[in-house]
């Protein structure tokens, strides 16, 4: 009898851990699981995609502009300019990744701090109504380089079929990992280049890292047409042959904006004319042979400052 | 003791009264939304979105007891029959309901890898819905074939809590391989729908955009277009086995003397600066180099944590700004409605983990321990890891000389914890 008593006392803790499990874990869930499908309209859905024809033929867009224009423009930064602070860097390869003892400033808000430019916002049109033989893709190889511990280009813009020459210039090992739907992950030997293909195109930059080296951040733009633009130390971008006499809807993405997606949203009077949207997109309709230029003021509170 | 019994029967009864009151156990099990996905861009996917993803892959794949799927899937219907819906057995003795039976107390209803057991694992069971398998035959970016998803069901994952299915009839094998596959592709559809609703529908002045292909020919196309592209995807993995070149391979009857000379080889390579297995791997080979990075599957969580710390003290720091408009302030506490739903998303993930290199002097392989698996490991890394691969610069000759030299580590005689040895630290330095 003494000796099966305490065989029931746990029992009884069990059956209640039982109950508390049950309270906590099996019922907590139902808060933030999400929506259920509803089973008759997932029915009419799944009719219509086999049917194959759910309301009529696709109408193909039909282009309304002709010639060709340029747009330019400039990102200047609103307030005192954020200091970048060292990468931290740790680990094995200290005096490769900080030579002399001094260690690559970082790279989330690069702002000149005399013209106030913002570098590496980018700029790309989503989806080109028409596109000049100037701006057809290209298929050679692009270099991208890291050293010091750093990738070179910190915003890679390249175009689908253009091949990556992933560069070491470091007396140590790298390896590059790209994600996304080119993903990529190979060691890059010191000194060494190993190169990559780019055959899909991403709506929004990808991550590229170094795993040996998690400091190592940059990003990689596959696009299908050469519409796009990486801005400079100044801040400044340029985009040539673009269809004019028509809409043309453009995406501005910087890493440090707030949110996952990088959309850079900008609220002023100028943005409002260009129909800025929370997206970080705007749209132009530029004159033929024109050239138009933007010079666009970016709060801090377009990073979440 | 009577009491205790007592007690015991009471607190049973109020078990059970919460579970059919408190969580609807009549309900059938029905798959979830990604809500981390749905709840992590600037852009947050509405709950009314929300739902039409939901209605639109429940349109294309069905619910877990009743699977539907469209021709164009080139999934087998009757084999998911077996593998869906609640475990039994007919007269005959076929079972079916075998994912319920055998799986889904680790990778969950939704194949998210979260079922009740998930939590307590080490490492987490796997989350289908990415299409990322880290135990597969192909090169990193490709999916895996039946094949890879067969061996691991009847290998099982050693090292992890992943037991093998070998005992299981093969035509359950092969169900529950479809099953998988199945889940897959319906977790690649929905960010697929995610995407889409974030890239291209919303709200424009005042007006609502809807994921709606049964009114809206053009986004049916669309939804055909996308599950055509993960199909692709999955019929193409046949075609990207890493498949070394038979006179490179080490021959069975090699002596020792060749033996050793391959494995001194791939020692050097180890530890040299052209592979640099030893950054991660440590000097050592114990896994104890940089420890620092994480998994695809641990990442995701983790910049969603990150992300809502960060909008956190930037709502803060908004407060604390001078002369707030009506505008500012209207503003701020949207911000701080919109984190409400993410907090909570955030209070159902379990513990980010880092990813931890392998301690390679264990002779435990996860992804299979025949030469083979080793070498596709090193040639293409470990997808969803950060493990590179280094099959675009060493040669396969080389590559089988690091192979042998990983295979001999658990034999090398050696005190343990095992120290850096000073060659291997001279062909580091």
């Amino acid at each position: 009898m003494l000796r099966s008593k305490p065989k029931h006392a746990f029992g009884a803790v069990h059956a209640a851990a039982c109950a508390a499990l049950l309270l906590t874990a099996g019922c907590q869930q139902s808060v933030s699981l999400g929506p259920v499908a509803d089973e008759v309209a997932a029915t009419k859905i799944r009719e219509a995609l086999l049917s194959g024809d759910g309301g009529g033929e696709v109408q193909a867009a039909e282009s309304g502009g002709t010639g060709w224009a340029t747009l330019k423009g400039r990102f200047v930064y609103e307030g005192t300019p954020p200091v970048m602070p060292a990468y931290d860097v740790k680990g094995g390869d200290m005096q490769v990744c900080s030579p002399g003892g001094v260690t690559p400033k970082q790279e989330t808000l690069v702002v000149d701090p005399e013209t106030g430019g913002i570098a590496n916002i980018a700029v790309y049109v989503r989806k080109a109504p028409r596109v000049h033989e100037s701006a057809q893709a290209l298929t050679d190889s692009v270099l991208f380089d890291q050293k010091e511990c750093v990738f070179l280009s910190h915003v890679f813009a390249i175009n689908v079929g253009q091949t990556m020459a992933i560069k070491n210039s470091d007396p140590v090992g790298h390896n590059t990992n790209i994600e996304g739907k080119n993903a990529f992950n190979q060691t890059v030997p010191a000194g060494g280049t190993v190169e990559w293909p780019i055959t899909k195109e991403e709506a929004l930059p990808k991550a590229v890292r170094c795993s040996i080296h998690p400091w190592m951040l940059s990003y990689l733009l596959p696009r299908k047409d050469r519409y796009f633009a990486v801005t400079n130390e100044k801040g400044e971008f340029e985009i040539a042959y673009l269809p004019a006499g028509e809409d043309v809807e453009l995406q501005v993405w910087h890493e440090s904006a707030p949110g996952n997606s990088g959309a850079v949203v900008l609220k002023s009077p100028e943005a409002k004319e260009l129909s800025w949207s929370s997206k970080g997109r705007f749209t132009v309709r530029l004159d033929p042979d024109s050239t138009k230029n933007l010079d666009l003021a970016v709060p801090s509170s377009a990073f979440g400052g | 003791m009577a009491n205790l019994n007592r007690s015991i029967v009471r607190l049973t009864a109020l078990g059970g009264l919460l579970f059919s009151l408190g969580c609807g156990s009549s309900e059938p099990p029905a798959f979830r939304l990604n809500m981390v996905a749905m709840t992590s861009g600037e852009v947050t996917v509405a709950e009314d979105y929300q739902q039409e993803i939901a209605n639109v892959l429940d349109g294309v794949f069905g619910t877990p007891d009743h699977p539907r799927v469209i021709s164009e899937t080139g999934l087998d219907q009757s084999l998911l029959d077996m593998a869906a819906g609640p475990a039994w057995s007919d007269d005959a003795g076929a079972n079916y309901g075998l994912y319920r039976k055998h799986c889904v107390h680790c990778h969950g209803i939704s194949g998210d890898g979260r079922g009740p057991t998930a939590r307590f694992l080490n490492p987490y069971p796997r989350d289908y819905r990415p299409a990322v398998f880290k135990f597969k035959s192909t090169v990193n970016a490709a999916q895996p074939t039946d094949d890879d998803l067969h061996r691991v069901l009847i290998n099982g994952v050693p090292g992890t809590s992943m037991p093998s299915f070998a005992l299981l009839p093969s035509g359950e094998v092969e169900s529950l391989v479809e099953y998988v596959k199945y889940l897959s592709m319906r977790g690649q559809l929905e960010t697929a729908l995610t995407n889409f609703t974030n890239d291209e529908l919303g709200v424009d002045d005042g007006e609502r955009f809807a994921l709606d292909p049964l009114n809206d020919p053009e986004q049916g196309e669309i939804i055909k277009e996308m599950l055509a592209e993960i199909v692709e995807g999955w019929d193409a993995a046949g075609d990207q086995v890493i498949a070394p070149a038979e006179e490179t391979a080490p021959l069975d009857d090699r002596s020792p003397q060749e033996i050793a000379q391959s494995v001194e080889a791939g020692r050097k390579l180890f530890y040299g600066k052209q592979a640099n297995c030893y950054t991660c791997h440590g000097p050592t080979g114990l896994g104890d180099g940089q420890q620092d990075d994480y998994h695809v599957w641990n990442k995701a969580n983790k910049l969603f944590m990150d992300e809502i710390a960060n909008e956190e003290l930037r709502i803060q720091e908004g407060w604390e700004g001078d002369d707030l408009t009506k505008e500012d302030k209207d503003d701020l506490r949207a911000r701080e409605e919109a984190l409400v739903a993410r907090r909570e998303v955030a209070s159902t993930l379990y513990p980010v983990r880092n990813a931890i290199p392998r301690n390679l002097r264990q002779g435990v392989y996860r992804g299979g321990r025949r030469p083979i698996d080793v070498f596709r490991k090193i040639h293409t890394g470990i997808a969803g890891s950060p493990m590179p691969g280094i099959g675009t610069t060493l040669s396969e000759e080389q590559l089988w000389n690091i192979v042998d030299y990983v295979l001999s580590l658990p034999y090398e005689a050696a005190s343990q914890p095992q120290r850096a040895l000073a060659e291997n630290i001279a062909e580091i330095n």
